[in-house]
């Protein structure tokens, strides 16, 4: 084939795949871009038509939901200083607890066989399948008896108990990849069973604990449903905040998109701490025989 | 030292979800000795190098190492090392680290000094001292194999137990260090099970083998006792390369017929069957059967089905009435494809099997005085 031509069809090829990709971003972050810029508008500025790209950049919606500076003590203020404080608790305690329990559980039912083990998988599945709708008057009775309601110590058990059985499914799924030549080579040499499932084994599934905990972490802050029944006042997540967040003058928008960026924020700190790992954790299980 | 062997495992029995790995396995490996372990994949190898290091809980059956019975007794408190086939490394330990492991453990600590001279003489021996401070994952095929041999080495276990230890590697490699192993047996006396799917690889570096087959040792002792009275029809098939040669036979009139085929062969040269007659079958170890120009005198006739080269020599195939069987010819047999040939078989030199059960019904000895 004539080389000119190729380089041509290459080069077309190339603007095209380009194309698709601006398109795609623009069509992700777009929004994100738009929420970040709204929240740092002024009142005025957000209704303007058609949207100001280059505006003086004014801080109130974040005095506003955090209840500092001109916007102390306004009516106007939603606040949702605590419900990120709750969203936080809740979040990294359910997803520590789901992530230990869950690793424990999978590495059981990745290593041993007991009666009534497909059940139990399917048992521990099927949690996930739940609609949080179907059960929610009755978590709410039950926790309104066992003085659970509007605490965070009940969210977190609703975060562990949305979460174990994803968690336990996946780190199975990692467990399984680690060759049982492991705990083997371990006793014959005179270890502990123990010692080659905290020294050995853990450290070789550690991305997909990290990835484990991406997922868990993910459900855990965005999680509404039970979240709005559960809670009254005190244990009130940040989702659930912001949803119910129209202040005496009507919906306040541009605190509305200060607290969607506050709402982003704790996400991107999470994975970008365990983003080390995650690489690894993604390409699920492909660990190597060696 | 004892008289009691250093392995003995008496009926071992074993299922896998309903699949019976082991029936009633039997086995002794004596004190300083290399054992082979021959079989087919699936034969019961792994599952009785597993029962032998405690890895496997057994359904039925008792194992005795040293004269102690350890049936019951943790992996770790048996002092045996094991070296699998293909996961072998710890990838969160350096090399060093992976050989040094066991010195570390509870049960066979060592004082620091004394782990370093030995794992850095167990690397000379191994020729791996330049790879110690090597990261796992940067490992070739044979340097895992080596550092994983010099981890079951570093500690001088009782027995050790090796589970196809070369057979993910290439010929030369696998040679190589089945030469080296051989070495290291004889410098420290230690006794080895070594279980194989490969014929010239068990009787190149074992003192005795066991063929393996359906989870039960079939027959066991030196490869010359083998040659000289296999057992059953699975030893024939799976011992000798080629293989030994089956033909479908009947005892007749103080004779032995083969199906379609000329020759007779007098019952008096098979040392007594203990039975009258009827359907067997016709072992020969194919170096034993002669095979010559079509209509040669006394001879039975066959044809030449496939021809495999080898190098310095050839492998044929010979079609006949009975059954076909392979042989090792000179290159200058000039046997070629679709040649029609004739084979003997020497009056003395088969073994009769019952037809059914596979088990041998001929009592021959042909064991050198």
């Amino acid at each position: 084939m004539n080389p000119t031509r190729t380089s041509a069809m290459d080069r077309a090829g190339r603007w095209l795949v380009l194309g698709l990709l601006v398109a795609y971003t623009f069509y992700n972050v777009g929004p994100i871009v738009w929420l970040v810029l709204s929240s740092l508008k002024s009142r005025m500025d957000l209704f303007t038509m058609p949207p100001k790209i280059f505006f003086t950049p004014d801080l109130t919606g974040y005095q506003s939901v955090f209840g500092v500076g001109v916007a102390k003590d306004s009516a106007a203020a939603i606040g949702v200083f605590d419900s990120l404080i709750n969203s936080i608790v809740v979040s990294v305690s359910g997803t520590a607890l789901a992530v230990f329990f869950g690793t424990l559980a999978g590495y059981v039912c990745s290593r041993f066989n007991f009666i009534g083990k497909g059940d139990f998988m399917f048992f521990v599945l099927s949690t996930r399948m739940l609609p949080p709708v179907a059960v929610l008057v009755f978590y709410h009775l039950m926790f309104a008896r066992l003085g659970l309601a509007d605490t965070r110590f009940g969210l977190v058990l609703v975060s562990i108990f949305a979460n174990v059985g994803l968690a336990t499914w996946i780190m199975k799924g990692f467990f399984d990849g680690v060759p049982k030549e492991v705990e083997q080579i371990a006793v014959v040499n005179g270890y502990t069973r123990m010692y080659a499932f905290l020294r050995l084994v853990l450290p070789m599934v550690k991305g997909g604990i990290a990835a484990t905990a991406g997922f868990c972490f993910i459900f855990a802050w965005n999680e509404f449903a039970f979240s709005s029944i559960l809670t009254t006042t005190q244990a009130k997540t940040l989702p659930v905040k912001i949803s119910a967040a129209a202040g005496s003058t009507g919906i306040e928008w541009t605190q509305i998109c200060a607290a969607g960026v506050v709402l982003i924020v704790p996400v991107l700190i999470f994975f970008y701490l365990i983003r080390r790992h995650l690489l690894m954790g993604m390409t699920f299980g492909v660990l190597g025989r060696r | 030292m004892s008289g009691d062997p250093m392995l003995r495992l008496d009926g071992l029995r074993k299922s896998y979800k309903g699949v019976r790995a082991l029936r009633g396995l039997d086995l002794t490996v004596n004190d300083n000795e290399i054992f082979a372990l021959l079989g087919p994949t699936g034969a019961g190898k792994s599952s009785t190098l597993l029962a032998s290091a405690g890895l496997i809980e057994l359904d039925a059956g008792k194992v005795h190492l040293a004269g102690r019975d350890v049936t019951d007794a943790d992996p770790a408190s048996r002092d045996v090392a094991i070296v699998f086939e293909g996961f072998n490394l710890l990838p969160v330990l350096n090399v060093k680290d992976n050989i040094a492991f066991a010195l570390r453990s509870p049960a066979y600590r060592e004082a620091e000094d004394e782990i370093a001279r030995r794992v850095g003489r167990t690397a000379e021996l191994l020729r791996i001292a330049h790879l110690l401070d090597r990261n796992v994952d940067t490992l070739s095929g044979g340097e895992r194999q080596r550092v994983a041999i010099a981890r079951a080495l570093v500690r001088r276990p009782r027995l050790f137990l090796l589970d196809e230890p070369l057979s993910a590697l290439d010929l030369k490699l696998r040679e190589g260090l089945r030469a080296e192993l051989r070495q290291i047996h004889r410098q420290y006396r230690s006794t080895m099970l070594y279980a194989t799917h490969d014929y010239h690889g068990a009787i190149a570096i074992a003192d005795r083998i066991g063929i393996i087959d359906g989870g039960q040792v079939q027959q066991s002792g030196t490869i010359d006792d083998i040659y000289a009275l296999p057992a059953n029809v699975t030893v024939g098939r799976l011992v000798g390369s080629p293989a030994m040669a089956f033909f479908e036979a009947r005892v007749e009139d103080g004779h032995v017929t083969i199906r379609g085929a000329e020759q007779r062969l007098p019952l008096s040269g098979f040392g007594g069957i203990g039975r009258a007659g009827g359907d067997v079958l016709l072992g020969v170890w194919p170096e034993d059967i002669e095979i010559g120009a079509p209509d040669a005198p006394g001879a039975s006739s066959g044809s030449i089905y496939a021809v495999d080269n080898r190098g310095f020599e050839r492998a044929v195939q010979v079609e006949t009435g009975g059954g076909s069987f392979r042989k090792v010819v000179p290159l200058t047999s000039g046997l070629e494809r679709g040649d029609a040939c004739s084979f003997r078989i020497p009056k003395d030199a088969g073994f009769l099997f019952d037809a059914a059960s596979g088990q041998r019904i001929s009592h021959q000895d042909r064991r050198p005085a």
